[in-house]
Formats: structure tokens, C-alpha cells, sequence
């Protein structure tokens, strides 16, 4: 009686019961990762920070300190790194309130001028403009770099925050961005949330940014 | 190694799995698969005692 030749292959409930399971399992996994996501993404605190305790999203006082991009061999990729204090418009001791109303400012700004329509943010937008995820980094804003130069101003933030409010006025690419009418505040909260957004860890995204640095520090270049 | 220690930035149970390009998959596909053999022996056996 146990050796009968069935055919469990043909048989529906056999179907019916593994596809049950497999639906249910990733039901349960695709919950469980989305509570895990929120662990992930959940923004640090001020008190992180000053405890070196790392987060995927820095707290929002992130914006006085210094923010480098080094590839980490463990990781395999490139992470952001906080360093020590920077100033940041004049000052480099802006509370977790006076930050975050900033980048929140910034944040409401990008949406209201949909940055997104031309650039990229995090990986959301169109690849019109460049990506903005670590415009902050970008040489070309540093000192002696090529954008900072063209503004007249000594720091990546005055530099970005002069370019925000005029960009017409200055040559960049073949695709010229346009006066969208920024406001001094408004340019200052960009360019926050710019800051902010480039100390963020995104597992090495954009791919190959320290590549496109180097190319241009050979005087070579990525924008065409 | 399969399952390396954890270089993630926030600890997690899937970032411990997903050290390697493979080991998420093959764990899942693990997991999801087996119970399916049991699946399959318990309808093999009522089919069985059903003729």
C-alpha cells in the first residue's frame, strides 16, 4: 500500500499547499525586512555624533562637522566619514533644532523647485543634471576648485548658496540650470540638506564618485 | 567564508546574511525550499493511502 506509484507532481493540493507556504513566507520576510528598514534608515541624534556612534543617517547637527568620502576595504565600498568640526555659514554650533529647521527648510525647498525634475537625489530623479546625493564632496566646489572659483566666495556653502540663487549667471554645463527664484534662506537650507545628504551612508551610491574625482583632478571630466 | 562578521553600519540579521553576493539567496531559497520537501513526502503519503 505505500509503494502505490503516485503522482505528487499532478497533484493540486501539493500545488496549492507550496504555493501557500511560498506566498506566506515572503509575506512574513517582506514585513519583517520593512521594520528592519526602518531601523535602518531612522536619523541619528545629535548625541551620536558626539559619541561616535555611527548611523546610516546622521542626526541633523551633522551640518558642523567635516565630511569626507573614503573607500572602506571591508565594506567594498566607498562610506561617508565625519570628522571634526566645521564651520558651517559662519558657525559650526547649531543646535538639533536650528539644524533640523534648516534641512527641513531645504527638504521643502527641493520638492517646491523639483530639483528632482533634472538631478538626482539618493537615487530618486532624472539624470538630466548631475547627481546631487554627494554634490557636497564634489572637488569642484572646494577651495580652488573650478565652481567655487566662479562665484568669488571661500567656502563650499557661501560657494553653492551664491550658485542656488543665480545659476543663470554662471557657466556650468552646456545644460545651464535655471533662475528658479531661490531665496537667500532658501539656498542656505539647500545647501544644508545638500551637506546633510552627502554624510549619509547609501553603500557606496553613486558608484565610482572617488573615480570621477580622481578623473578630474587629472583635469579630466565627466560632464560632457 | 560564507557568513563574515558584521561590517555593516547598523547591526541587522539580514546584513549579517548579506555579507556575500550570495549567502541572502542561498538561505532563503534554503528556508523556502525544505519545507517543501515535507511538503511533498505528506501529500506523497495521503495520495498514497487515499488509493
Amino acid at each position: 500500500m505505500a509503494n502505490k506509484n503516485v503522482s505528487v507532481w499532478t497533484s493540486i493540493p501539493f500545488w496549492r499547499r507550496s504555493a501557500a507556504w511560498v506566498t506566506g513566507f515572503a509575506v512574513m520576510l517582506l514585513i519583517w525586512l520593512s521594520f528592519d528598514t526602518l531601523g535602518q534608515i531612522s536619523m541619528g541624534t545629535d548625541a551620536d555624533l558626539k559619541n561616535g556612534v555611527t548611523k546610516r543617517v546622521p542626526g541633523a547637527t551633522v551640518i558642523n562637522y567635516h565630511i569626507d568620502y573614503k573607500f572602506n576595504a571591508k565594506r567594498g565600498s566607498e562610506v561617508p566619514v565625519i570628522g571634526e568640526k566645521q564651520k558651517f555659514f559662519g558657525r559650526d554650533d547649531y543646535s538639533e533644532e536650528e539644524a533640523g529647521a534648516l534641512l527641513h527648510l531645504g527638504k521643502l525647498t527641493s520638492q517646491s523647485k523639483n530639483c528632482m525634475n533634472c538631478h538626482t537625489l539618493l537615487g530618486n530623479g532624472a539624470y538630466f543634471a548631475p547627481d546631487l546625493t554627494k554634490s557636497w564632496l564634489d572637488p569642484a566646489w572646494q577651495n580652488g576648485g573650478p565652481l567655487q572659483g566662479m562665484t568669488g566666495k571661500t567656502t563650499v556653502e557661501e560657494a553653492m548658496a551664491e550658485f542656488l540663487q543665480h545659476p543663470s549667471q554662471y557657466p556650468t554645463h552646456a545644460r545651464m540650470m535655471p533662475d528658479l527664484g531661490i531665496t537667500a534662506d532658501e539656498a542656505k537650507g539647500l545647501v544644508a540638506f545638500l551637506k546633510h545628504m552627502s554624510s549619509i551612508d547609501t553603500n557606496g551610491f553613486p558608484r565610482n564618485f572617488s573615480k570621477t574625482v580622481e578623473t578630474f583632478k587629472a583635469g579630466g571630466t565627466h560632464a560632457r | 567564508m560564507l557568513i563574515e562578521p558584521m561590517t555593516d553600519v547598523v547591526p541587522s540579521f539580514f546584513a549579517m546574511l548579506n555579507q556575500g553576493p550570495l549567502t541572502l539567496t542561498i538561505f532563503l531559497h534554503t528556508v523556502i525550499i525544505l519545507p517543501m520537501f515535507w511538503i511533498y513526502k505528506q501529500e506523497k503519503k495521503r495520495l498514497q493511502e487515499e488509493q
